[in-house]
């Protein structure tokens, strides 16, 4: 990975045309490139928005996100339709996002912050400051746990990890609480496109567990599961990208 | 939100020393951190002045029967030998909670406790039931011994272990790759040189359409190509042969400045190259993509 980004800096920095350089990326009207961060945390949509002859063609093309930053784990896609103006079509991925993420149930038990969806990207200019949006992936995080007594704990926060599981071998992560503190590290190491095995470690390796993990794409949200122990051979889940109470009717039957 | 309370509140009652890693003490700790890492989660302070997690979370809808049912083999044996102590249960100990003399055991559990008969166990009904069974001496059949109620004395494999015998892995099958990447990555090379020689004629030109579009718009724009260098991306068995991805480092110099530019260029093993795409090198997303489409299963990642 480290020689890759070395070869994409060398090649950003001595390259003379406008495609290869990085830019003003800061401002809000920054032109939206298919490698940006959140491109690559979606590949689908960037399929959709950069490939497809049918969207990538459309007149108007918008993607809105929850934001800030660390609510971002999911997004929508909308494309002109019709007549249909640019506001029209950013209304309606407003309108889709803010449809998923009420789907998905409340989020207050793994934010302290209010995610709202917002349109970030409209017509291939961000329409948000881009430092404002993630570059790495965020999600809502759920860990559960049971000790040799029968208690299950159940602990929510926010999960930041690396974008591209799957192509690197490792990637870390990391979870904090609603208040915004680092409480546990860890690592996916995969060994299949989405699936492997991953690490967990916790209060200054107080709580740790291993198992294995696999990346689940689709309704109703993509999302990874991984299951494992700690090392006194306890059980001990962690679901990341579905609000708390999804993940505790999906995966809470620890 | 019950049963949670319940945690918190056994947490709070038991002695700091018997809470190694206890449910009460692991969701403290997510909520107070600093008081963990600091000296142990075992002596840490009171839950912090911020609600806990549980007393944000709405009622349970239903009682939750999962839990025991999905526990691991050794607590659902444990279980069937409480009701087996308390003269409920006369079966087999073989962990199936559903069986109908288990269920029927757990019924009648819970009747005479005023419960209702569910024939199956919360986790805080398991707790009562393993505590009452655990209190009452007689009749107590000796479990064998792989079904002892202790953790598990095999422990798995740490995580260290299996995070080396994976690198292992990984590393025995990329040395056992790199020759026939690194043959199939200067084959390449040679063709794009070769290319390069002949003015823009050539397979590599046929095969790599993005690097024949490359060629041509340096070269009108008066650039000549220099050094061509490969860093193999990828390497594994596709569904239709070896599958290559290759990051190409092209130079190319223009009135003694030198420039630089990444190429992605995967193929297929074969003669001709099959699939042969080139990509630059931040379209990360469609690299992959192309090796989802291949079924590529990495031999050097």
């Amino acid at each position: 990975m480290k020689r890759f980004l070395a070869l994409v800096l060398l090649a950003a920095t001595a390259l003379a045309p406008a495609a290869w350089t990085p830019s003003a990326a800061q401002s809000s009207q920054a032109k939206a490139e298919r490698r940006d961060p959140i491109f690559l945390r979606f590949p689908e949509m960037a399929e959709r928005y950069w490939v497809t002859t049918d969207t990538s063609a459309a007149s108007h093309k918008v993607v809105a996100v929850p934001m800030p930053r660390q609510c971002a784990f999911l997004y929508a896609d909308s494309y002109t339709k019709g007549q249909m103006s640019e506001s029209e079509v950013q209304q309606m991925a407003l309108s889709n996002c803010n449809r998923k993420l009420a789907e998905l149930g409340p989020l207050g038990e793994n934010y302290s912050t209010d995610c709202r969806c917002q349109v970030v990207v409209s017509n291939e200019r961000y329409v948000v400051p881009r430092s404002s949006l993630p570059d790495d992936s965020y999600g809502p995080v759920s860990i559960f746990y049971r000790d040799d007594r029968g208690n299950v704990a159940r602990v929510n926060g926010v999960a930041k990890y690396g974008a591209l599981i799957g192509r690197d071998r490792s990637v870390t992560f990391s979870v904090e609480n609603q208040r915004g503190e680092q409480v546990c590290e860890g690592t996916f190491s995969n060994n299949a496109p989405a699936s492997g095995l991953f690490s967990l470690s916790c209060f200054a390796g107080k709580f740790s567990g291993n198992g294995s993990y696999q990346s689940k794409t689709g309704a109703p949200n993509d999302h990874i599961i991984a299951r494992g122990q700690t090392g006194r051979g306890l059980p001990v889940v962690m679901v990341i990208g579905l609000p708390a109470q999804l993940a505790v009717a999906t995966y809470g039957g620890i | 939100m019950r049963h949670i309370w319940i945690v918190l509140a056994c947490a709070a009652l038991a002695p700091a020393t018997a809470l190694g890693q206890s449910a009460g003490e692991v969701e403290r700790c997510f909520q107070n951190p600093a008081a963990c890492g600091q000296g142990g989660g075992a002596a840490a302070p009171a839950p912090s002045p911020s609600p806990p997690v549980a007393a944000t979370r709405p009622a349970a809808p239903a009682p939750d029967y999962t839990t025991v049912l999905q526990s691991p083999e050794a607590d659902r044996r444990r279980i069937q030998e409480s009701l087996h102590t308390l003269d409920k249960y006369n079966g087999p100990i073989d962990g199936n909670l559903q069986s109908e003399a288990t269920t029927k055991a757990i019924s009648d559990w819970q009747k005479a406790h005023g419960m209702p008969a569910a024939g199956k166990l919360t986790p805080q009904e398991a707790q009562q039931l393993n505590a009452e069974a655990s209190r009452t001496p007689i009749k107590r059949i000796e479990p064998p011994p792989q079904t002892a109620t202790a953790p598990p004395t095999t422990s798995p494999p740490s995580n260290a272990d299996a995070l080396k015998a994976l690198n292992a892995r990984l590393a025995e099958r990329r040395k056992a790759a790199e020759p026939k990447a690194e043959a199939a990555a200067q084959s390449l090379i040679r063709d794009l040189k070769a290319y390069v020689a002949a003015d823009g004629k050539g397979v590599a030109g046929d095969q790599f359409a993005a690097f024949a579009k490359w060629y041509a718009d340096n070269k009108a724009a008066g650039r000549k190509v220099g050094e061509i260098a490969p860093v193999i991306d990828d390497y594994g068995d596709a569904k239709v042969g070896a599958a290559v991805a290759s990051e190409i480092l092209l130079e190319t110099k223009q009135d003694g400045n030198s420039q630089s530019q990444c190429l992605v260029f995967a193929w297929v093993e074969g003669n001709p190259r099959k699939n042969t795409q080139a990509f630059s090198c931040d379209d990360v997303a469609a690299v992959e993509k192309w090796k989802t489409d291949q079924a590529l299963k990495s031999a050097w990642r």
